[in-house]
């Protein structure tokens, strides 16, 4: 960093380049895996009658599913390369539109949970550094504990059934309101009330996660020579809290987030199924039930390429935190 | 080392707690046939029956089946895929790790690559679509869940790896002339061991959750007793017999929290600075 | 439990009939919000059976009749018709100045263009209607002919919505392949309701027509999809959602749901469905009638009824069940010819050879194959592997994704049992025939077992020719006496369909089918 910005562009580019390898490996990997897999995905686009032949054989055609799977390997990686991801068997729609209508969903979702979880975290593996084995820590840590223990689609009913159905408070299902059409702030608080319950289910093992890894790494940092040597000259404890501990404790937890992207969007699938929540991650999980590989495949070479952006920039912020990694 | 070791674990309470719940949910899985007053799989005329119905302490399921023996049962599975994937995890995670992170250059570039297209693509997701379109049973679940369950250790001991080889006493070494097998092994190491053993014991209670996500979405293998499996029965029943929920749910629950614990008490224990 | 399922069916019998008429007080306006499991795969009704296209493109297209709660037949887009003597000639005449939705008249000509280009080659059920066309004539905008190469008994009842949609000539007769063409996200139609907007994976909108033959009372229908059916039930408790179909609704909520005051719940199933296993006959010891028999005493039907049913089913009675009284005979009753008896059960699998070992076990492994998605087969597949282990039969469970299911199945097929659900489509000869009909292997949803008997092949080409119910009766009644004592098919249960809305919907399931004229429903403020 202390070179200056130009190596840490070309290292950003190459990072970058060797995106492209990686992104043909997801698509191989995937598309090998479905092709190897038992059933004719045409199967599962007809009703529970016998179809007829023609339709079958037109279907197939149409999905160019009579073509050897390496002519179909390659045509896919072709049209990735050109932009393309091709056509939804089940929907019957351009894949980059279906993604396209529920991306926003998603990140929403995943936002809300992340910021939540990174807030709530943080807090919580401070308070228990602070004062390591103090009465506040046991309950910090108790709580960061059986948040990280219990699993999100279990709480995800816990909560459906306590706040939706016992209390009435918030809704149990979907992203907005059917009955009523909503505009304006109504609406954008419509939609936060939908959020609540899923963005908590989806935020809570983040939030332990964060919490135990900020109170070892605060610990760590709080225990060195130069916070030792911070105290000494006298600094505020809060100052010396925030500005020596924080600053080297944020390390786990940009790592946490940048590193769980990838886990924070597959439990997001989960969670959307439980909550009915019109993302990106249950387009996924119908895509695998259905067979419906474009969409399978575009989704993941989408997620792959969001999560090297992501490692990237947490690589980067990683090395402007802690000034001991050079590139 | 080790008696300090064990003297310190010893000393935090979390730990020995976690150490308590392991060896119970490991003494229950062993004694399982001996514990469970019935097959699990076997069903009844008591359907839906709550806890306290005479002959079944928690209950039965829709099919009448005993909870309690489903519960004590499906410790084995559970047990059986987090401790043998986390193992398969870590072990593939360190050897990646510390090549990668100490030797950089393009052994590190392509481990990194390799690490990167696991760690792009969900392992959720993944297992999944290898559980959805192969077929699930304990073995493959297993060897799902490890291979893809790798990158978070070999991540962290990398990022510890690449920070540590240009340390001075690394450096030391280096001069001493020791070899490299011996600096990744005996220097760097050893300092890595604590997040290792926190990332490991993660690692167990993330397999066993993971086994448990895959099972509430149907995808276990119903032909052994599972904790998930019972979750995913328990979904469609879940507003009328809480029980059916709640007891799998917690039994996933206090194992993964004994893990947890006890990697908590190791992490301490293993990590002197925090006696400051 | 008996009695429980005793007082349902008498339940059934009771709520059978038609809840209350359209009412006089019915009030304009209001939103209805019915709950789907997953996004439609097109609008498009003419070309699939599914059942999500059908709840919401039902009520955007129209069939040439419908089928009230009853099960009789009503005049839709046909005001009426006329059958030949002979059976072979169906004389229709259309409703007068019925509009599509783009505001243009429908035709004669566009009934004809929909069932020679669109329901005839691709809808999964008119298909068998249609292979058995000799012509079709519209000879004036609104009269139609089609003349049958053969009589077709259930012929009528193909024509309705669900089966036949009849589709706008002057959108999709422009040569475009109809299974991809652009309109079908886009539906035009005659029906009630017009399609407005699809979120997918969130909702299907659709708004009154305006120029509808009947009154419409609601102003907007909303399909919300919710995948879990734990939260289905969910938001129709908590009042997000107005209405959850049969197909829709999971069977073991049903109880909770009939002690709630802001619900109700219509029993009774116009449309017979029946779920039973495929004995794979090519799989030694299946290939020994004495075996199947044998397994179809040691399965607890009545077991399976009330545990994976939430006994909203009838235990079976014979090979095509009593959900067609007239279709149904005593001399192959199951309760007389295969009562659950482990004990004759192991008498005929001694008698078969396979004698038990030392720990009791006998010399078979059988697969149970069932779709992991649906959770009364898993239930009802745990219960058959303790029935067969309580007879030293060792069964593993398999349960699969839905195209690794139909792979297994009907493509290869390689599996000893598999439990699947049929509906009848309304008429046995419908849906039912397939189960047993001689069927290479290949084709989805046919017989899998295997089985293959010319005489009963014969028999139900017969039944579907012959017009009258009794002389068809007899028919059935001959073939169920082989099917029953040969086996390769043992049915489990009949269906008992379960239909639930809010109090507030009124005028609501005046059709057989729940998905069917929301024309006729209104809110209450």
């Amino acid at each position: 960093m202390t070179t200056g910005s130009a190596p840490l562009w070309r290292y950003a580019a190459g990072r970058l380049a060797q995106a492209v390898p990686l992104l043909l490996g997801v698509i191989v990997v995937n598309f090998l895996l479905v092709s190897a897999a038992p059933g004719d995905p045409v199967t599962t686009l007809l009703g529970e009658y016998p179809a007829p032949p023609e339709y079958v054989a037109q279907l197939r055609q149409e999905y160019g599913l009579d073509r050897p799977a390496p002519v179909r390997l390659a045509l896919y990686a072709w049209n990735v390369a050109r932009g393309q991801l091709g056509y939804s068997f089940a929907y019957r729609l351009p894949v980059a539109r279906l993604v396209a209508e529920r991306l926003g969903n998603t990140i929403l979702l995943m936002a809300t949970a992340l910021s939540l979880a990174a807030v709530v975290g943080v807090t919580l593996g401070v308070i228990a550094a602070r004062r390591p084995r103090s009465a506040l820590d046991s309950a910090s840590t108790g709580v960061a504990l059986a948040g990280y223990s219990i699993p999100d689609f279990w709480l995800a009913q816990l909560l459906v059934l306590l706040f939706a159905v016992f209390l009435g408070w918030l809704p149990a299902q979907g992203i907005r309101s059917v009955r009523v059409e909503h505009t304006g702030l109504a609406a954008a608080l419509d939609v936060a009330r939908h959020l609540v319950l899923p963005a908590a289910a989806l935020s809570f093992r983040y939030m332990a996660l964060i919490s135990r890894l900020t109170r070892a790494s605060m610990l760590e940092v709080m225990g060195q020579d130069f916070i030792l040597a911070a105290r000494a000259r006298g600094v505020p404890e809060l100052s010396v809290l925030v500005s020596h501990g924080l600053r080297n404790a944020a390390l786990p937890v940009v790592t946490v987030i940048g590193y769980n992207f990838a886990f924070v969007l597959a439990g997001s699938a989960l969670v959307e199924t439980v909550f009915g929540w019109p993302g990106v991650g249950r387009l996924l999980y119908d895509a695998i039930l259905q067979r419906d590989t474009p969409v399978l495949l575009g989704i993941l070479v989408m997620v792959s390429a969001a999560v090297v952006v992501v490692n990237l920039l947490t690589d980067l912020l990683y090395a402007a935190l802690d000034p001991r990694v050079r590139y | 080392m080790g008696r300090e070791f064990a003297r310190r674990f010893f000393r935090s309470r979390a730990g020995v707690l976690g150490l308590c719940l392991v060896a119970l949910v490991i003494g229950v899985a062993i004694a399982a046939p001996a514990l469970a007053p019935r097959d699990p799989h076997t069903t009844s005329l008591v359907t839906k029956g709550p806890p306290g119905t005479p002959g079944y302490p928690l209950g039965t399921d829709d099919l009448g089946r005993d909870i309690l023996s489903g519960v004590l049962w499906g410790s084995r599975a559970s047990l059986t895929v987090g401790v043998c994937a986390a193992a398969t995890a870590v072990t593939l995670g360190i050897a990646i790790g510390a090549t990668s992170g100490y030797y950089g250059g393009w052994i590190d570039a392509l481990l990194g690559r390799v690490t990167e297209l696991f760690q792009v693509i969900p392992r959720f997701v993944l297992a999944l679509l290898v559980v959805a379109l192969f077929g699930s049973g304990l073995w493959k679940l297993v060897l799902v869940i490890g291979i893809l369950s790798w990158p978070q250790a070999a991540r962290v001991v990398r990022g510890q790896f690449m920070a540590l080889r240009g340390a001075a006493y690394v450096d030391a070494a280096r001069v001493l002339g020791l070899r490299d097998a011996r600096i990744i092994f005996s220097e760097i190491l050893p300092n890595v061991v604590a997040p290792v053993v926190v990332i490991a014991s993660l690692d167990v209670a993330a397999a066993i959750l993971l086994e448990a996500s895959l099972g509430f979405f149907g995808l276990g293998d119903p032909n052994l007793a599972s904790w998930g499996m019972m979750l995913n029965n328990a979904q469609a029943h879940f507003r009328q017999a809480w029980w059916m929920s709640v007891f799998p749910g917690l039994a996933i629950s206090i194992t993964v929290l004994g893990f947890n614990l006890l990697g908590d008490g190791l992490n301490d224990a293993a990590n002197p600075r925090l006696d400051a | 439990m008996w009695t429980r399922a005793a007082a349902l069916f008498v339940a059934v019998l009771l709520v059978a009939a038609p809840s209350a008429a359209a009412p006089i007080e019915a009030q304009r306006g209001g939103t209805a919000v019915t709950a789907i499991g997953g996004d439609p795969e097109t609008l498009n009704l003419g070309i699939t059976t599914g059942y999500a296209v059908g709840a919401v493109a039902g009520s955007i297209f129209s069939g040439l009749v419908w089928v009230d709660a009853r099960g009789d037949l009503k005049p839709d887009l046909a005001a009426s018709w006329t059958v030949s003597p002979d059976g072979l000639t169906y004389t229709f005449e259309l409703r007068r100045n019925v509009k599509w939705h783009d505001g243009r008249p429908f035709t004669a000509q566009d009934v004809k263009f929909t069932m020679e280009q669109v329901t005839g080659p691709f809808h999964g059920r008119f298909r068998t209607a249609f292979a058995n066309f000799e012509r079709i004539v519209a000879s004036s905008p609104n009269t139609l002919t089609v003349t049958l190469k053969k009589p077709y008994a259930p012929f009528l009842r193909l024509l309705t919505v669900f089966d036949c949609p009849i589709l706008p000539r002057h959108i999709y007769g422009s040569g475009e392949e109809i299974p991809r063409h652009p309109r079908n996200n886009d539906p035009v139609g005659t029906g009630p309701f017009k399609f407005r907007e699809w979120v997918r994976g969130d909702r299907v909108v659709l708004e009154r027509n305006p120029d509808y033959w009947n009154p419409v009372y609601l102003d907007r229908m909303v399909f919300r999809i919710i995948p879990s059916a734990a939260l289905r039930v969910t938001a129709l408790e908590v009042g997000e959602v107005d209405h959850i179909a049969d197909f829709y609704l999971p069977k073991t909520d049903v109880d909770r749901l009939r002690k709630n005051p802001n619900i109700r719940v219509r029993l009774g199933q116009p449309i017979p469905s029946m779920g039973f296993i495929f004995i794979n006959t090519r799989k030694p010891p299946l290939d020994n009638p004495k075996v199947r028999q044998a397994l179809a005493l040691a399965i607890n039907r009545v077991q399976i009824v009330t545990q994976a049913m939430g006994s909203l089913a009838r235990p079976a009675r014979g090979p095509f069940g009593d959900g067609f009284k007239w279709a149904f005979s005593i001399d192959s009753d199951y309760n007389r010819l295969y009562p659950h008896s482990p004990e004759r059960a192991n008498a005929l699998l001694d008698e078969a050879g396979l004698a038990r070992g030392a720990g009791g076990e006998r010399a078979v492994r059988l697969r149970i194959v069932y779709d992991a998605a649906r959770a009364p087969l898993v239930a009802a597949a745990a219960i058959m592997r303790d029935n067969l282990r309580a007879v030293g039969i060792t069964a593993d469970l398999q349960p699969m994704d839905r195209a690794v299911m139909i792979d297994r199945v009907y493509t290869r097929p390689d599996y000893e049992i598999t439990v699947q659900t049929f509906t009848s489509g309304g008429d046995p000869a419908i849906g039912y025939h397939r189960i047993y009909a001689s069927a290479p292997p290949g084709t989805p949803f046919v017989n899998a077992t295997g089985y293959s008997n010319p005489e009963v092949d014969r028999l139900l080409t017969q039944a579907a020719e012959v017009p009258s119910r009794e002389a068809r009766g007899k028919i059935y009644a001959q073939v169920s006496k082989t099917l029953a004592a040969e086996m390769p098919v043992l049915m489990l249960f009949d269906e008992i369909g379960v239909d639930a809305a809010r109090t507030t919907l009124k005028g609501i399931w005046i059709g057989a089918e729940a998905r069917d004229r929301w024309d006729a429903v209104w809110a209450q403020k």
